[in-house]
């Protein structure tokens, strides 16, 4: 349960720095609290109390006795594409800087709908 | 001969491309092509199995439900024929207008474009899903701020920061999904999605509206849309019209479809349709920029598209299709055509178009004739698609629906003439030395050709549409087949 309440903290306190902060690095390090946020929530759906690796590597261990594999392998997945967003991320925000000299979402602010 | 090709060969040719660009830069170019020409051929091979009955490849050895299945059905077959062929006379286009370095990552980035898109249109796996529109979504992202100047970066940024937010909502939708049905196989969850709570499933329902709604153009999550058209360059908006859009709905109509089939959905559906054309076309009616307005034109077409989709019978699904075709081509004619129209003029104001038709006359022919094709005016096959959609939406008894897309249409109308009245009728010649490339002429030339074609003889489409329609409705067609193969 304790997994749970974390992973929605982190996802709102994430929420929180891309909606409200101004500071583009900031936004990005939001960015990827959500994600890690989303991560916790996945494992903690396939946890098991006491239990294994899911890997046949004793005798006399049964299925019911391991973790689901399968939120794992998505976790594992899901961790390279947050890395490969926030890199592409934070190069666009080198460029930003490079052009406004300035990380301030609110001086940047040029193009509108 | 397998749908796998679809996804492998543009991917390999993306690792590829970086390779050879050290060798040299005119091989780069033609990589694409060559991808293209060949995918053409495993479309035209597949097709005809594929739509009579569905191909279902099962990927290492796991069957269906375990492993990821690739389900190459009439749908399918559609989609990737189309992505193909937009995605060629694109390159033809890139061919000679992308000219700035670094094109061996441009072409890189495309590749892994099209790699996204025909994965989320093959793929039977909901994660898979996710994986691919991330593949799109990120090579998007680059694309976007490809020029280097101030505003793409921000574009890119923009664009990054909502993508980013619909991808965090399609996994935890995702991860609700498993939590609650234990398989990730879009079959398998169809089947078993009834024993879950009804609250649950609106809850995921919501948390895949938000996220693919987002790259679907959908109101109002279509912030990003207009300054990633406009400040990409001119052949990567046609990607996004043409490709990437129309992927992304495809996902979002296949999941909606098969898992969320509820009468008050379809019924939202048309509402948030309504919604994103009239606000899409008002906004178009009053941007200065040309590539702006057509942003905003094709967000009033995608709200055409989600009307269609919403009223959900068999006529108006394969209407919904139609439109989505025909928009593919359209609208990236007339990205073509303005991103020379541009080029001539050294602006992106409308105001700067003045006379171009007499200083070009074969460029300002093409902008002509796609905004007439895109009004909806007959010979052409936007007029059919229209046609097809009011019918079908009458026939649902939706008639404020189609007063309100006859009135969208009349607003269009209006400010494509407007462009094309300053075009031809403004005596004002302005003068470009520079002339039009072959190869943009004759990417240009084919959608026109194809556009002709299509609205002499749309049965000829149409009859093809048939089956694609119908593999979105039946529900219970997909999962025999995508289980018990």
């Amino acid at each position: 349960m304790i997994y749970f309440i974390t992973s929605v903290v982190l996802i709102l306190t994430g929420m929180y720095a891309v909606l409200v902060k101004k500071n583009l690095i900031k936004i990005v390090i939001g960015l990827s609290i959500i994600d890690s946020g989303v991560h916790l929530l996945m494992i903690a759906i396939g946890y098991v109390k006491n239990a294994t690796a899911p890997i046949f590597s004793k005798p006399g261990l049964t299925a019911d006795k391991m973790v689901d594999p399968v939120p794992q392998a998505l976790v594992l997945t899901s961790i390279v594409i947050g890395l490969a967003v926030t890199a592409v991320a934070l190069s666009l925000v080198i460029r930003l800087y490079d052009h406004h000299k300035t990380l301030d979402i609110n001086k940047i602010r040029k193009l509108k709908w | 001969m397998s749908p796998v090709h679809f996804i492998a060969i543009p991917l390999f040719a993306a690792f590829l491309i970086p390779l050879v660009g050290k060798v040299s830069k005119n091989l780069v170019k033609l990589i694409p092509g060559i991808v293209f020409l060949y995918l053409s051929y495993v479309a035209i091979t597949l097709f005809p199995i594929g739509i009579h009955k569905p191909i279902v490849e099962i990927i290492a050895g796991f069957k269906a439900p375990f492993g990821i299945s690739l389900y190459y059905g009439p749908l399918a077959a559609f989609l990737t024929t189309m992505i193909t062929l937009i995605g060629f006379v694109i390159w033809l286009y890139s061919y000679k207008f992308i000219i700035r370095e670094p094109i061996e990552k441009y072409y890189m980035l495309f590749m892994m474009l099209i790699t996204g898109s025909t994965g989320i249109v093959l793929t039977g796996d909901v994660f898979n899903l996710f994986v691919f529109l991330e593949i799109t979504a990120i090579a998007a992202y680059s694309l976007t701020a490809f020029l280097r100047d101030k505003d793409g970066a921000e574009a890119a940024f923009k664009y990054l920061l909502i993508g980013s937010f619909s991808s965090t909502f399609v996994l935890l939708a995702i991860v609700l999904l498993y939590a609650n049905v234990h398989t990730l196989n879009m079959a398998d969850i169809a089947t078993k999605i009834s024993s879950v709570p009804l609250t649950t499933r609106i809850f995921i329902l919501i948390l895949f509206l938000m996220g693919l709604g987002i790259e679907s153009e959908m109101f109002p999550l279509n912030g990003w849309a207009p300054d990633a058209y406009s400040q990409a360059p001119s052949p990567v908006g046609a990607v996004f019209g043409g490709i990437v859009v129309k992927a992304s709905i495809y996902a979002l109509m296949r999941l909606i479809y098969l898992m969320f089939e509820f009468q008050s959905v379809m019924h939202f559906l048309v509402i948030m349709g309504v919604i994103t054309m009239l606000i899409a076309e008002m906004s178009a009616m009053r941007q200065q920029q040309i590539k702006r307005m057509l942003a905003f034109s094709s967000i009033g077409q995608m709200g055409l598209v989600i009307i269609a989709f919403g009223v959900g019978t068999e006529p108006s699904v394969r209407a919904a299709l139609f439109q989505m075709f025909n928009h593919a081509l359209i609208k990236s004619l007339l990205f073509f055509a303005a991103g020379y129209l541009v080029f001539h003029s050294g602006s992106k104001k409308i105001s700067a178009l003045d006379g171009l038709g007499h200083d070009k006359p074969i460029t300002s022919f093409f902008f002509a004739f796609g905004a007439l094709a895109i009004i909806g005016l007959p010979p052409f096959s936007g007029f059919w698609s229209k046609l097809y959609v009011l019918l079908s939406v009458a026939n649902s008894g939706l008639f404020a629906a189609v007063a309100l897309i006859l009135f969208s249409s009349v607003v269009e109308a209006i400010y494509y003439l407007r462009v094309v009245s300053r075009l031809y009728f403004n005596t004002e010649v302005a003068t470009d030395v520079r002339r039009t490339p072959v190869s943009g002429l004759v990417a240009m030339g084919i959608l026109t050709l194809v556009i002709l074609f299509v609205g002499f003889y749309p049965n000829l489409v149409l009859h093809w549409m048939t089956p694609a329609a119908n593999e979105l409705l039946n529900k219970a067609a997909y999962i025999k087949a995508g289980l018990f193969h």
